[in-house]
């Protein structure tokens, strides 16, 4: 019959009309997200060990990791991400060889200042001079009690070996 | 609430004469009052209609459409309107500066003057004419001018374009329109729009003529330039035909028109061809200004349903099957009415 296709037309137009609608109304409810889900980055500061291959690795430069040696450890000072030049490769998560980087089921990055835009991880100043010297004081303390302690222990083990062989 | 309106002007006509007015006088200033009565009513119209394009557009594409500016998003198009208000209308250097502020002024006319002789119930035409669709023909192709002057002033090659689709598109399906009509006017005999509406007591028009509802459906859309006959404006190729330059309140001008001339062309549908302010199956105890409306609404809900349902036509396409379809077709309506009619007085009906 002529003009059926244009009859067919409006009956799919008018089903489409009447169903349900399949927007999902972003900021009132959002989407459940998948467990993987890429979104924002995790930084867990305890796990870290300033290794510094998450510098290494991101393509575009966008972390900016500071440390300070105190006492032999690496104590991290910053820890930043300039998110605006982030291409969310994931290179830095995939070469953490601890997994202190990851991923947050959260994609709302958005920012009214752009002095925000940086995700701060870790801000911390560098300990005062007195601090560092008194921490390195304990551990010197400690190393040389551990030393002292290690070295009695080898004595007595010695002293127990030679006890041994006269008994 | 049947004579709401026409009491309602009774008692303010009433009034003014109490006042000692001379007659010439409170005429002038009734009719004043219903034209901008008028007036309202279209702005108001246009605006509700774009929202409701937008719903229903949004409906068919599986959207909720608008629905954050107020309460379900009513108040979106008032925003819209208020955001384009705040713009500057910008002018190309080298347009014809008079005709390219005119045509957003006029292009409201046509429709509101259009509006003076259509009964919006019993009694409730602000003019009742006794040519009055012959009056509608007349000052509904006057916006063909107006789109024509605002394609030409803007000195761009796709306003152009676009006015010379408008005016030929509009000279084309202006003919199967006045031919389509020839049959109702045939059968009544009069050209008083109230009349037609008095003479579709035993049967609607779109019964006795559907063909001719067909063509005049059809050749309407096509005139109001809507789609799948808005080429004037086909955004795909002429950006956006003789609107391109136009910016602020001018665009909001031709925008809200297009949604003036639909209505005239649903209220003309809704007179001609579903019987007016006459209730169906006796249901009178709705007053028939609301059964008016009703109508005009299906029509314009017909009008968007298509929009969004078909695409656009080529302009060879809309040419032939203007002049090759719809024009013949139409002659022939008229005939076999003729015969017909000549038929039933030879039998004495």
């Amino acid at each position: 019959m002529f003009g059926e296709g244009l009859i067919k037309g409006l009956t799919i137009t008018w089903k489409s009309l009447i169903g349900k609608k399949i927007t999902v109304l972003y900021p009132d409810e959002i989407y459940s997200l998948p467990d993987r889900f890429h979104g924002k980055f995790r930084f867990d500061k305890d796990a870290c060990i300033s290794c510094g291959m998450c510098v290494r690795a991101c393509p575009n430069k966008v972390i900016t990791l500071e440390t300070e040696k105190v006492a032999k450890k690496k104590r991290i000072l910053k820890y930043e991400m300039d998110i605006k030049y982030c291409l969310f490769c994931g290179l830095c998560v995939e070469s953490c060889p601890k997994d202190a980087l990851g991923y947050e089921k959260d994609f709302e990055m958005c920012q009214y200042k752009w002095e925000k835009l940086p995700m701060v991880f870790v801000d911390e100043e560098p300990l005062p001079a007195e601090e560092k010297e008194r921490l390195e004081e304990e551990a010197k303390k400690a190393a040389e009690a551990k030393k002292a302690a290690q070295e009695a222990a080898k004595a007595k083990a010695a002293e127990d070996a030679s006890q041994g062989k006269e008994g | 609430m049947e004579n709401l309106f026409t009491n309602l002007a009774g008692s303010l006509r009433a009034a003014l004469e109490s006042t000692g007015l001379p007659a010439i006088l409170t005429d002038t200033s009734m009719t004043m009052v219903k034209l901008t009565a008028i007036l309202v009513f279209i702005l108001l119209n246009a605006l509700w209609l774009v929202y409701m394009e937008r719903k229903v557009a949004g409906y068919i594409q599986f959207r909720p459409g608008p629905n954050r500016v107020g309460p379900k998003g009513l108040l979106q198009t008032t925003a819209d309107i208020g955001k384009l208000m705040s713009k500057e209308v910008v002018i190309p250097k080298q347009a014809d500066k008079v005709l390219f502020l005119l045509a957003p002024a006029l292009v409201f006319a046509p429709p509101l003057m259009v509006f003076a002789v259509v009964p919006f119930g019993e009694n409730m035409a602000a003019i009742d004419m006794n040519i009055g669709l012959f009056y509608f023909l007349a000052v509904a192709s006057l916006s063909t001018v107006i789109f024509w002057m605002a394609g030409w002033s803007s000195n761009n090659k796709y306003s152009l374009l676009g006015g010379m689709r408008v005016v030929a598109q509009m000279v084309s399906y202006e003919l199967p329109l006045v031919l389509s009509i020839l049959g109702v006017v045939m059968i009544t005999g009069t050209l008083n729009i109230s009349e037609i509406v008095r003479s579709q007591q035993g049967i609607w028009f779109i019964f006795a003529q559907p063909l001719a509802f067909l063509i005049f459906f059809i050749a309407g859309v096509a005139e109001c330039n809507r789609a799948p006959f808005d080429l004037a404006e086909g955004e795909s190729e002429l950006v956006a035909g003789p609107f391109t330059e136009y910016s602020g309140m001018g665009f909001a001008m031709f925008f809200l028109a297009e949604y003036a001339s639909a209505l005239v062309i649903s209220f003309m549908c809704a007179i001609l061809f579903l019987g007016g302010w006459l209730a169906p199956f006796g249901m009178t105890f709705i007053p028939g200004w609301i059964w008016m409306f009703l109508k005009v609404y299906l029509v314009m809900f017909l009008i968007m349903w298509i929009r969004w349902t078909y695409p656009r036509i080529r302009v060879d396409q809309l040419m032939g099957f203007g002049w090759k379809v719809l024009v013949p077709l139409s002659l022939a309506n008229i005939f076999v009415t003729g015969l017909v009619m000549k038929i039933f007085k030879m039998l004495g009906w």
